[in-house]
């Protein structure tokens, strides 16, 4: 089996939305739509009555979360949304009639109308890309290096990247060339443990992603 | 979630049309309500197609629609097989109806089965909303309170049309009566469902969203707080109560044009008042943009 996802270090995200610019101009996600989306989590307070600058917050990037049991797949009476073999939640917009019951039925509201074609969108994990071995976008452009991509069933530390520029070893490097490079998530990122791994609320679909936070709270539950 | 229009008349259309169809075969299972057998069938009939027009203006491609039969685990496509049943049904028992001697008998299993029939699809339609995605919606109370809008709004619809057909109105009285009693009370139990729906999302503390960033942060108990009288004077007093008070008129004083009348309009008022709560209400449980 294999379940591709993104893992995001939140501890890396500056919040600087490049994924969520750089998702919106490779898939061409019309304005009002966003198949990614940075959310701020707080300042809230890092103990019980705590007041600034006892606080704490970290950045959010929200989307499709691919589940492993997509309540939009159960509830599409076309078929038109799907999972793939490599645990992709996708969408035929030939077969969608736009009835907007997969937008209703996902918990975390990363399904849009695209008004022009009048059938529903999302993120697609580039699929387009993916096929031929390049990462998503928001992987590459990811300054901060937060986000990685891989197959959840490998272990979130064998995730990728593209490898952190350096003088030596990049010089005369092309972007193209850059964006070949990769880096493994367990070798480049700080130390995690289990308890440190999360995912957003859970109503029985099972979100593939998974965020890291090491230092500060995670809210909203599992 | 905005207000769903095309859905909220689809779903008490339906729950009209079935709870209608439904109570005449009841009452032709008793061998009641000769001379309204037609005209409710064509009502019924109706409230079926009105429904099933406001429905496709919810579609963005309705010229797909057959692609709608596709998928057996969506609500939606259950929900068409249901339809299509129940018109198969409908159709049979008309055919059976006009063929009888007195053009308006019907034999008792097939009255029985359009009663189920009724049902099932009323139960189905109300199930494709609920969703764990959206903790207002996800109750069975929630199947239970359209029922109970077939319930009142089919007998007390029947109660009319026998009036105005010349029927004699008794044998409709107690399943008037009984349908607005199971409407209300199922009126009453969804409400509190819907008040308690608060609790159920999750919680970030302060969040701020920059792509709005005018926007304020997302309440759910402001929001139940803001549709509570929507809900309790419309759907529970209005949709609820009234029509019960003039079902038991109607069933004491006979004049079920007045209290038929009374009672449909009531009960039909209530129903969009607790559709348009259901919408707002519609929260995600991660409802934060």
């Amino acid at each position: 089996m294999t379940q591709y996802a993104i893992v995001t270090d939140l501890e890396r995200c500056v919040g600087c939305m490049a994924c969520m610019t750089a998702c919106k101009m490779v898939n061409d996600v019309p304005i009002g739509n966003y198949w990614n989306k940075v959310m701020r989590v707080g300042p809230n307070p890092k103990y019980e009555g705590a007041v600034s600058p006892d606080v704490e917050m970290y950045f959010l990037p929200v989307g499709c979360q691919h589940c492993e049991k997509p309540e939009c797949v159960a509830v599409c009476p076309t078929g038109a949304s799907h999972k793939l073999e490599d645990g992709t939640v996708q969408i035929d917009k030939s077969k969608c009639i736009g009835c907007q019951f997969c937008a209703m039925a996902c918990p975390y509201g990363v399904r849009y109308l695209n008004e022009t074609e009048r059938v529903v969108e999302k993120c697609t994990l580039c699929e387009q890309r993916v096929a031929q071995g390049e990462l998503p976008q928001c992987v590459i452009n990811c300054g901060g290096h937060a986000r990685w991509f891989g197959d959840l069933d490998q272990g979130i530390e064998s995730f990728v990247s593209y490898d952190e520029p350096s003088p030596n070893v990049f010089v005369g490097l092309s972007y193209d060339e850059m964006c070949a490079t990769r880096a493994t998530l367990g070798e480049f990122c700080e130390e995690f443990d289990e308890s440190q791994v999360h995912a957003l609320p859970n109503v029985g679909n099972n979100p593939a992603f998974r965020y890291i936070l090491r230092k500060s709270a995670w809210q909203g539950g599992e | 979630m905005e207000l769903q229009w095309p859905l909220i008349l689809f779903t008490t259309l339906v729950a009209w049309s079935a709870g209608l169809f439904g109570t005449q075969a009841l009452l032709a299972a008793g061998g009641h309500a000769k001379k309204s057998q037609t005209p409710a069938w064509v009502a019924s009939a109706v409230l079926l197609a009105a429904g099933g027009i406001a429905v496709f203006f919810h579609l963005e491609h309705w010229e797909r629609i057959f692609n709608g039969f596709g998928h057996l685990t969506s609500g939606i496509t259950q929900e068409l097989i249901a339809v299509v049943v129940l018109a198969v049904v409908a159709v049979a028992y008309l055919i059976v109806m006009r063929r009888s001697d007195d053009g308006a008998t019907v034999p008792k299993w097939l009255c029985w089965a359009s009663v189920a029939v009724c049902a099932v699809l009323v139960a189905v339609m109300a199930h494709s909303y609920t969703m764990a995605a959206r903790p207002a919606w996800d109750s069975v109370l929630w199947i239970l309170y359209v029922l109970g809008n077939a319930c009142a709004l089919g007998p007390c619809t029947m109660a009319l049309i026998m009036a105005a057909a010349g029927d004699e109105t008794a044998p409709a009285g107690l399943p008037a009566l009984a349908g607005a009693a199971l409407g209300a009370a199922a009126a009453v139990a969804f409400a509190a469902s819907l008040q308690a729906s608060a609790g159920a999302f999750a919680e970030v503390g302060f969040y701020f969203d920059p792509t709005h960033p005018t926007a304020g942060m997302a309440d759910a108990a402001a929001a139940v707080a803001a549709q509570a009288p929507l809900l309790w004077a419309g759907a529970v007093l209005v949709g609820g109560a009234l029509p019960l008070a003039a079902a038991f008129m109607g069933r004491k004083t006979a004049n079920w044009r007045l209290w038929g009348t009374v009672a449909v309009a009531c009960a039909l008022a209530g129903a969009v008042a607790l559709r348009v709560v259901f919408y707002e209400l519609g929260l995600s449980v991660f409802m934060f943009y």
